[in-house]
């Protein structure tokens, strides 16, 4: 759990200020080292094949990465949680339609629902996340739903009911302090998830736009130049698994702690 | 040679010493019961031995002679196999489940070696556990039994290679009543035609003393003597019906009358009918007086007493208290919850994990009083806990200790009835016992009238003027304790006396 | 089990009909239609191409146009191969895809159940701990990170197995091991917490009392109801294999449908995304349903 956290806080703090400290920006050439190796002068990672340094443009792209990763997962979480929660509360043939939907969606391919998104509305950073939150709330959503549920049927809820609490509150006082828990399990579960979907179609050319840059693009980038400069594909590549190994460990630990 | 032998045997959990030093021998035909509350250590030591928990045994245990402690798996394995069977308490859970019942019948035929059952032969081995319908039975998934079926089965599986040693972890506490009775009863008849020796552990010593030939006593991994102050306190725990007629508060003016009570609850899926859980119940309960409703599972008492307090649906029939009209569970006023208060039969799960204790108690009080924790100190020391817990949570409170809370809660707004469902049974005896005493207390000191459910009529005495027996959904049979104890008339009350020791 | 059949037929058949209309509305939706090229197209031509392809026809006319060509599998000509019909597309795509997909399957389930079983049967260990970290490391790996890789190493350092292209079934070892191994992790780590659970339960115990012997404890009683959790991982996993193999085919450069979709959805060619679309959806309905077929004789208590 320590690893993982520490490697997670030191992504995401030099993807933070990180690119602020560096000489290079994401976008800006340097004529004079064009695909140069790592650990040459004044550019640590390298540079690519038109001369933009490599580590200001892993940096910057994990930054984007991270943001377009934390934006949807938080809509994914807020959609998730409302639908779980009215579902499982409310029971009944409600909660059967709710669910029969959210099957009904997981039957959908996902990644082709976004794309066809992207296609449809253009390919705005806003809309990538948007459209990959709107996708991947259906776990969130079961997930509330199972634990509302299974505490809906604990005699607790029924002592508020009996103390005169309205159903607002036990909402607001009993139910969602103790969903929180498994919620943000699989917040951090979904983060990694988003990264990939946001990787994947920025990988296909259907996510962020160039010049800027996120580490799908850094990777494609690098892999079509692999054979002369495999560095292009590790390094961003190193970084886009840490990343994700990091989030996946510490939302495992966390579910397995919460859900138990 | 006896076919059991344990000397000295101690028992060890992660390091813990959690049995300390038991001797007792088995013969053949012969019963020892092993008795204790939870925590005593006395699955542990009739199950360590054998290698099938996560003790770890020392000392000595012989099984027709050989030694089983410190003895290979595979030596253990081969022992168990050929001479051992085994009952569990869960029946629900302990047959396999993606298995036919014949399928794990043949499987414990087989296991000491013998050839293939033939069909006939299945059949013969339930009818012996005296389950009808044996034929059907041997093409069925477990969970298409019931759980008094589902022990028949599994002692069917446990004779069916003809051990010598019959090992019965509480068989029958996860039973009703009247199975229970009839489990003990298979069990003691086929010791007898099979020759077997019974090893059988149990909470329960008064059930269990007319089954065994000597009983053991344990109290935190250790034997201790028929008269030792724990032993006498086990068996003053559990309410008899032989004992006397309990000293209850006279009852005052009428409080609360109930006529024509329905419930249905729609069946799961989209078109499945609906299903009726009470079917015109009608009662009524006056000042300080206590009422037991007792049934089996399904018979519809929690769903009645549920609609009664405006915490479960309720499709027609009427409810007052004190003459007025109570509002329907959606209309009713936080105020007019007040005079009833519930309290549960799983104490831990009747308090928010997330909540402070001060923080439950206070939780029908709403608006924060002046006087708030005064009140909850008081409440406390009623129930009979230190102000010290006040600032705990849920998961630092033993299972007395949370019901002892819930019952505070419950009291915090002064109610006239408290409704106990099933709010002893999920306790340790011992433990029950207590909570018993407490509110025989409660009630006498505060005049408090109670709506008791349960499935335990001696445990519904203790508290009960009267006592209302449920079965399907109606009430079947009504009146004074002591009479439908005495004279039951219904064939349902008839079984549960009968049942009741 | 009949019953939960139909059941599940009733949900899937709705299902793919939403799919269907949902994603023709979305591309109806669309700002831009496929002529809106960087040359404009001169009035007559427009029109007479708008027609020709029905989209001048009022919207519900559209959508029953369109569900009764699929019916008779006729997808419509593609608009930007102008040459071909989306069925010829298909027809060419289609079985290049299924084939990749079927075999990394089929590695997956056995590289995942294999390392499930060892790392449960020795829960708690080191082996267990290190297994499972390699695991999650498969899951998080993404395919257009580990197909550029074993290109990298098999391909361009050891020289042993082709770069890219469909030329012999040699081609398609790097790609469907690149596909097999995020499913393989998940199928892995999902077998081995279904395992390590159901050896808790109370019918092991049973099993374990009958002196029966381990592997038949962990075959006969223990495997079966542990194997739910990975047959509810069907959908997904297939849904996981067919995006996978988007990218597989792009960076192997396979002929597969996977390869069409992105020229698709790159160009706005509505009839091939479409296609592809309900293709898909229609597949992931079968795994699920086929998945609901294994819950049942996993577990006989789903049989409902």
């Amino acid at each position: 759990m320590k690893l993982p956290l520490a490697f997670l806080a030191l992504i995401a703090v030099a993807a933070l200020i990180g690119p602020a400290l560096l000489p290079w920006s994401y976008d800006s050439i340097d004529w004079n080292a064009v695909r140069v190796a790592p650990l040459s002068p004044g550019h640590f990672f390298g540079t690519d094949s038109v001369g933009r340094d490599l580590l200001a443009r892993t940096l910057t792209g994990t930054r984007i990465t991270l943001a377009v990763a934390i934006a949807a997962a938080s809509v994914s979480l807020l959609i998730g949680v409302a639908w779980g929660a009215i579902a499982g509360w409310t029971g009944g043939r409600i909660d059967e339609a709710m669910m029969r939907f959210v099957d009904a969606l997981y039957a959908l391919p996902f990644m082709f629902v976004v794309i066809l998104l992207m296609v449809v509305f253009g390919r705005s950073i806003l809309l990538v996340f948007v459209g990959i939150g709107a996708v991947e709330w259906l776990t969130m959503a079961r997930v509330v739903r199972g634990q509302v549920i299974t505490l809906k049927a604990r005699p607790f809820i029924l002592a508020a009911e009996a103390a005169g609490a309205p159903p607002s509150a036990i909402m607001i006082r009993h139910l969602l302090p103790n969903v929180a828990g498994v919620a943000l399990a699989y917040l951090l579960l979904t983060v990694p998830q988003v990264v990939m979907i946001e990787s994947f179609l920025s990988f296909l050319g259907l996510g962020v736009q160039e010049p800027l840059t996120s580490l799908g693009i850094l990777v494609k980038e690098g892999a079509d130049d692999m054979d002369i400069a495999p560095h292009a594909l590790l390094l961003p590549g190193g970084v886009l698994v840490a990343l994700l190994v990091s989030l996946t460990l510490i939302g495992e630990r966390l579910r397995d702690r919460f859900s138990g | 040679m006896s076919v059991y032998q344990v000397a000295g045997l101690t028992v060890s959990i992660g390091g813990r010493q959690v049995v300390a030093g038991i001797d007792f021998s088995l013969e053949a035909g012969e019963c020892v019961a092993l008795v204790g509350a939870s925590g005593s250590g006395k699955s542990q030591s009739c199950l360590a031995p054998f290698g099938i928990s996560a003790g770890i045994a020392g000392g000595s245990a012989k099984l027709l002679g050989s030694e089983l402690v410190g003895a290979s798996e595979a030596t253990r394995r081969g022992l168990r196999g050929r001479h051992v069977g085994f009952i569990f308490q869960q029946p629900m859970t302990a047959l396999t489940p993606h298995l036919t019942i014949g399928r794990q019948l043949a499987e414990a035929w087989t296991q000491a070696g013998a050839a293939k059952p033939s069909h006939r032969a299945l059949v013969e081995a339930l009818g012996r556990v005296e389950l009808p319908r044996a034929e059907e039975l041997l093409d069925q998934y477990p969970h298409r039994l019931s759980g008094g079926q589902r022990q028949r089965v599994m002692i069917a599986a446990a004779i069916a290679h003809r051990p010598k040693l019959l090992v019965a972890d509480e068989p029958t506490t996860a039973l009703d009543a009247p199975l229970r009775r009839d489990v003990l009863a298979l069990l003691s008849r086929l010791r007898r035609e099979e020759g077997l020796a019974l090893l059988l552990v149990s909470h329960d010593l008064a059930a269990v003393a007319e089954h065994a030939d000597r009983t053991i006593v344990l109290n935190e991994g250790h034997m201790v003597g028929p008269e030792h102050p724990y032993t006498l306190a086990l068996r003053a725990a559990s309410p008899r019906l032989s004992d006397p007629a309990p000293d209850l508060p006279s009852p005052g003016g009428s409080l609360l009358q109930v006529s024509g009570v329905r419930v249905e609850f729609p069946r799961p899926g989209w078109r499945r009918g609906r299903f009726l859980a009470v079917d015109g119940a009608s009662l009524d309960l006056a000042e300080g007086e206590g009422l037991a409703l007792v049934g089996g599972s399904g018979s519809g008492k929690s769903t009645l007493a549920r609609a009664i307090a405006r915490l479960g649906p309720m499709q027609a029939g009427n409810v007052t208290f004190r003459g007025e009209p109570l509002p329907s569970r959606n209309a009713i006023r936080p105020q007019q919850r007040r005079f009833i208060q519930p309290v549960f039969q799983d104490p831990v799960a009747s308090l928010d994990p997330k909540w402070q204790v001060a923080d439950i108690i206070a939780e029908p009080l709403r608006h924060l009083t002046p006087d708030r924790d005064v009140r909850i100190e008081a409440l406390l020391d009623e129930v009979g806990l230190g102000p010290e817990y006040a600032s705990r949570r849920p998961a630092e409170l033993s299972g007395g200790q949370a019901q002892r809370v819930a019952i505070a809660r419950a009291l915090v707004c002064d109610p006239q009835i408290l409704l106990l469902d099933e709010a002893t049974s999920a306790l340790d005896v011992l433990v029950a016992g207590r909570i018993l005493d407490l509110l025989a207390e409660l009630q006498h000191r505060r005049r408090l009238a109670i709506l008791f459910i349960s499935h335990d009529l001696a445990v519904a005495r203790r508290l009960c003027h009267r006592i209302a027996v449920m079965e399907e959904g109606r009430i079947v049979e009504e009146g004074p304790a002591e009479a439908i104890i005495s004279a039951p008339r219904h064939p349902s009350t008839q079984r549960l006396v009968a049942a009741t020791h | 089990m009949r019953a939960l059949l139909l059941r599940r037929l009733a949900t899937a058949l709705p299902t793919l009909a939403i799919v269907l209309i949902l994603s023709f509305l979305l591309m109806r939706l669309a700002p831009g239609g496929p002529f809106d090229g960087e040359r404009p197209l001169d009035p007559a031509t427009r029109a007479a191409l708008t027609s020709a392809y029905g989209l001048d026809q009022p919207l519900p006319t559209q959508i029953a146009i369109y569900v009764g060509r699929i019916a008779r599998g006729d997808f419509g000509p593609s608009l930007v191969y102008r040459d071909f019909t989306v069925t010829d597309l298909v027809a060419q795509g289609l079985p290049v895809s299924l084939t990749l997909g079927a075999l990394a399957m089929l590695l997956a389930l056995a590289l995942g159940l294999g390392i499930g079983l060892l790392a449960a049967g020795r829960a708690g260990s080191r082996t267990d701990h290190a297994l499972m970290l390699a695991m999650t490391l498969l899951t998080a790996l993404p395919t257009f990170v580990t197909g550029p890789l074993l290109v990298l190493v098999f391909a361009l350092l050891l020289g042993v197995l082709p770069v890219s292209g469909l030329e012999s079934p040699r081609y398609l070892v790097l790609p469907v091991v690149a596909l097999a191994l995020p499913v393989a992790g998940a199928i892995a780590k999902l077998a081995r917490a279904g395992l390590a659970e159901v050896l808790t339960q109370d019918h092991i115990r049973t099993a374990r009392a009958r002196g029966l012997a381990p592997w038949r404890v962990l075959v006969v009683h223990a495997l079966r109801p542990a194997l739910v959790p990975v047959a509810s991982y069907a959908g997904p996993a297939a849904a996981g294999l067919l995006t996978g193999a988007v990218v597989i085919e792009t960076v192997f450069a396979l002929p597969g449908l996977g390869r069409y979709f992105v020229q698709g959805a790159l160009n706005r060619d509505y009839p091939l995304v479409l296609a592809v679309v309900t293709i898909y959806a229609a597949l992931i309905i079968l795994f699920n349903l086929f998945a609901d077929l294994l819950y049942g004789w996993l577990d006989p208590r789903a049989r409902g």
